[in-house]
Formats: structure tokens, sequence, C-alpha cells
């Protein structure tokens, strides 16, 4: 007696048995598509792809002079209830870091050294911080570094966002409407 | 069709979680009866802060009100008079600001 089954006869059904092999294929070339960012963020995160988007070089900030570069040229991203935030990359030049206790990152002038921002942390040549952006920021505001010396001394810089952070004031103004 | 869309179904969500981000401090203020004001910290991946200084400092930066978060992760105080601001101090480089004009009127 025959054991061949008959075939199907929706031919969805027999296209389906036909080609579902070919779906090995399929979940080869997924991952393949994901691999340009793969490589793309593995080369952000060592530093061989610089600091970042719109880097700002050799600020002058006391005897320091550091550079400053957001992550990533993009929109802060929201992080639950505690509102926006931008991530930051600094590098403090090779010959000076000698003396600087800690970074800190603010929109507009912080009013102490309490209140100076957020801290940078990581190496002194790659340090990274994640800055919150208050969404009634003014898009002409500027950002403000303030070094810490081991000496208990404060030096400050200002550089306008608009020029760190382009993105980010374009977020900004696209917030004015609705905040 | 079906079988395809659970077959494709973990991988996809896989790919989409994106790992989430830094415990970022937030403090929230609000204007509670008989004209003081409730503030609340924590942190964005939901953990209280118990404990963790708050101070409410005048613009001529006096330390107006010195405290320590409740159990509860709150403090409520008497509102000041004039210009002040909340700072909540996990410590340094983790503080968050809230001007008093942020904090409405009861």
């Amino acid at each position: 007696m025959s054991q061949a089954q008959a075939l199907p006869t929706s031919p969805l059904k027999q296209f389906w048995l036909k080609w579902r092999f070919h779906l090995n294929i399929l979940l080869i070339l997924i991952p393949l598509g994901f691999m340009p960012k793969y490589f793309a963020d593995a080369k952000l995160f060592r530093g061989e792809g610089g600091l970042g988007a719109n880097v700002v070089s050799d600020i002058k900030v006391g005897q320091w002079s550091l550079d400053l570069a957001e992550l990533r040229d993009e929109a802060p991203r929201a992080d639950g209830p505690a509102g926006h935030f931008k991530l930051f990359n600094a590098a403090l030049c090779k010959t000076c870091t000698e003396g600087a206790k800690a970074i800190y990152l603010r929109i507009g002038k912080p009013r102490s050294l309490r209140a100076a921002g957020t801290i940078f942390f990581g190496a002194p040549y790659r340090m990274i911080t994640s800055l919150p952006i208050p969404p009634r920021t003014k898009p002409d505001a500027d950002l403000w570094i303030t070094i810490e010396g081991w000496d208990g001394s404060m030096h400050q810089a200002s550089i306008p966002l608009a020029q760190a952070s382009p993105s980010t004031v374009a977020w900004l103004k696209k917030q004015g409407g609705t905040k | 069709m079906n079988t395809l869309i659970r077959t494709l179904a973990l991988p996809f969500l896989m790919l989409a979680a994106s790992p989430a981000l830094a415990h970022n401090p937030m403090c929230e203020c609000e204007p509670v009866a008989g004209d003081q004001v409730k503030c609340t910290g924590g942190f964005s991946d939901g953990s209280g802060a118990p404990g963790v200084t708050l101070d409410v400092i005048g613009y001529d930066e006096q330390v107006l009100v010195g405290g320590k978060l409740n159990e509860d992760s709150s403090l409520t105080f008497n509102r000041p008079e004039g210009e002040y601001y909340v700072l909540f101090d996990a410590g340094p480089g983790h503080v968050v600001e809230v001007d008093y004009a942020d904090i409405g009127q009861p």
C-alpha cells in the first residue's frame, strides 16, 4: 500500500512546504543587516571613531584645556520621569590631566560648586556624562564646564549649546510650542 | 504564516529591546496644604532615595532648610519667603535643582 500522502491542495501550503528550508538563509541575512551599526558602535565606544559628533576642540578652562563632543548627533533621549538626557564625551589635553579632581557639565552658569551639574566619569582622555536637558531651556543657552582642582580651586568656561549640540537646540525649538 | 511570525518574533524583539540608561537622579516638588512644599527624590531606575540630602537654598546661597529625605524618599518643609531652589544632593555630580518658579502655588 502506498504511504505517499496526497499533496496539499492550498497553493500557499505548497509554497510554504517547498520554500521553508530557505528561511535558513534569511536567518543568516538578518544579523548581517545589523552589522554596519554594530561595527560603527564598536568603533565609537572604543574611541577609534574620535570623541563623538560636533567636537569642540581646545576649550580653555583655567590651566587646562579640553575637547567636548556629544556622543551621538541626535535629540535628547527620554529617561522616564527623570526627563531628557544627552550623553557628552570630553577629553583633557594629553599633557594637562594633573591637578584636575572633577569636571562637571551644566546648562547655564552653575550657582555653586555643589550644583555644578553632572560629573564626568571615566579615563581623563575619554570621559562621559549624562546631561539633563530641561525642556524649557532657551535655545541660546550656554553649556558650562566646571573643573574642580585638587587644591580646591574652581575654573569655568562656557560654549554655546548650539555649537556643542545643534540637534539638542533643534529639539528644544520643537519643544517650545508644547511646554 | 503564523509559524513564520512566531519563529521570527523572538529574534526581532531581542534586537528591538535597547538597554536601559544609567540611573539618573530625579526630584519632584509639589505644593501641599498649609503653605508647605513636598519634595520627592529618587532615581530613574525606580529606586528611592531615603536618607539622601535635600537642601533648600536661597538665591544668596544661604541654606534655608537642610534636611535628609525620609523613609518614603520625601521631605516636607514650610515654603520659604523669596527666591530659592531645592537641591537634591546624592553626591558630587549627582544633583537635581528645582527652582521655586517650577513649584506651583497650591
